[in-house]
């Protein structure tokens, strides 16, 4: 079975040019996995910043031990390890930090204040319901419903059974729903987010 | 969200959920600002640019650069080398030889067992076993 889902070259192909210093190479494995990285981070650490660094430096900890990793072909889940820890000791070393800042340049582009007020606090709500499920489900539910990830593919490269992501997407969906329904204007302002 | 999701019918993927992936949206960082997947990958890329070209330096090197860094720290220390040995041969010579026999009884204390059993010692079997053995 291949893991390749992807359109152009394998990742076990990239790897092997990337480990030789192949700048297109590494660069097209970032663009492969940036958002899946920053997905899994943010389901561990639960805030932009935090997620942001622990993705970003997750890239460059897997490009220096690339030789550690045996199977190029599972480069994916390799590094979704390598951004799990890596968010985990952040969260370790930042847990006193409680400010939770949208990205600098996003504060200037939301057309109204009104929209801004309201994506914000969607925002705000939705963390709060993700941060509520078990880690394993937030991370299925934002790799399959915000990366577009199919249970395959989640599967194998979190390492679990097909039927196990299938259960926790079911059980997250319907813990997340349950939760956003339940806040008042939630339902409306999701909508009206659109 | 950049897959589709028209193959999870043929599949046994339960599919997207319409509403839940359009209200997860608002957590990507491009839904607020569309320039910030490519600065992430720049700001990654700046910073594997050093490893990259360590990694590159090492997959060009050829047998001759190789033998080249090596001989660099190599012919140094051999020369060191040489001219340490030099010195101590030198100072060895300056030293009169020894004898075998003298190397043998050199800073042994006392007497040694064939001055001992030598035909000028009276011959006292006793003596002899308790000092020898």
């Amino acid at each position: 079975m291949s893991l390749n889902t992807f359109e152009g070259p394998t990742d076990g192909e990239l790897v092997r040019r990337a480990r030789k210093g192949e700048e297109l190479a590494f660069c097209k494995l970032v663009e492969r996995y940036q958002r899946p990285a920053y997905a899994v981070a943010l389901s561990v650490t639960g805030r932009h910043e935090d997620a942001q660094d622990a993705a970003q430096e997750s890239f460059l900890v897997a490009l220096a031990r690339l030789e550690e990793c045996r199977s190029p072909e599972r480069f994916g889940g390799w590094l979704m390890t390598i951004v799990r820890n890596r968010s985990k000791n952040l969260v370790r070393r930042e847990s006193l930090r409680a400010t939770d800042e949208v990205p600098p340049a996003t504060r200037s582009r939301v057309p109204t204040p009104d929209r801004i007020a309201e994506t914000r606090e969607l925002r705000g709500l939705l963390k709060k319901a993700l941060m509520d499920l078990p880690e394993v489900q937030r991370q299925i539910v934002l790799l399959h419903d915000l990366e577009g990830w199919k249970h395959r593919e989640i599967a194998d490269r979190l390492d679990l059974p097909c039927g196990t992501v299938r259960s926790h997407l079911h059980f997250a969906r319907k813990a997340l729903k349950h939760a956003l329904e339940h806040v008042p204007g939630v339902p409306e302002m999701m909508r009206a987010a659109r | 969200m950049n897959r589709d999701w028209n193959d999870s019918v043929e599949t046994d993927d339960l599919g997207r959920d319409r509403d839940l992936a359009e209200a997860l949206f608002h957590l990507d960082p491009a839904s607020q600002d569309p320039k910030y997947w490519p600065r992430f990958r720049t700001w990654v890329m700046n910073g594997a640019t050093l490893e990259l070209a360590r990694r590159r330096m090492i997959t060009q090197m050829t047998v001759g650069d190789v033998v080249h860094s090596w001989a660099r720290a190599l012919v140094p220390t051999a020369l060191l080398a040489a001219v340490l040995a030099g010195i101590l041969l030198w100072r060895v010579g300056s030293v009169p030889p020894m004898t075998v026999e003298e190397l043998l009884i050199s800073e042994i204390q006392g007497e040694t067992i064939p001055m001992m059993a030598s035909p000028a010692r009276s011959f006292e079997a006793v003596t002899f076993a308790s000092e020898a053995f």
